[in-house]
């Protein structure tokens, strides 16, 4: 039961964070492709977007690796 | 130096005195699991925040270039901290769990804080 939580809850947080992720990076790509002139604040802007998305799967695998070692 | 570049000379810079405050801490408190509980998340949070600078990087050059690239490094930084708790949970006698968690978080919380004290000065 307990493989079973943590695989439910790494598999929803990675679906949530990769539709987050993707929008993200197309966008970014999307704004630098037309103005590359603002590559500097694209970047940071992605960085951080990125970052912040990211949180999510990150708390979800530590909280899966917990669950599976009780 | 443009204006990415610049910021993330400054996390590195903030994640190193971060770093060299819990190595003090581990060294001189009494508190050495939770010390170094901290250090392990924070030393693992640091990997990821080079790794999604640099892949931030690699990504926005190549969209500037017409080049393409492989991905932006998530699985890398899920396996980091799959091996952070890991060893966490195996050395439970050094490493406080909840205090790996938490180091885990401080590259996030310095890219918050830093974003917010610099947006504030402009």
């Amino acid at each position: 039961m307990g493989i079973l939580a943590a695989a439910i809850a790494v598999g929803l947080a990675a679906v949530g964070g990769g539709i987050g992720n993707g929008i993200i990076v197309s966008r970014t790509v999307e704004g630098i492709a037309r103005q590359p002139e603002l590559k500097g604040q694209l970047q940071t802007v992605m960085f951080i977007g990125v970052g912040l998305v990211e949180v999510m799967p990150i708390i979800a695998v530590v909280i899966a690796f917990m669950v599976m070692g009780q | 130096m443009s204006q990415y570049q610049t910021m993330i000379a400054r996390e590195r810079k903030w994640m190193f005195y971060l770093l060299a405050i819990l190595v003090l801490g581990a060294g001189f408190t009494p508190y050495l699991r939770i010390f170094l509980g901290l250090l392990l998340g924070s030393v693992v949070s640091f990997y990821n925040l080079y790794l999604l600078q640099k892949k931030t990087k690699d990504v926005t050059e190549a969209a500037g270039q017409g080049k393409s690239v492989r991905g932006i490094g998530t699985l890398s930084r899920l396996a980091a901290v799959a091996l952070a708790v890991v060893i966490a949970l195996r050395y439970e006698d050094y490493f406080h769990i909840i205090a790996v968690v938490i180091g885990l978080m401080t590259s996030y919380l310095v890219i918050m804080i830093d974003f917010f004290v610099h947006e504030s000065k402009k």
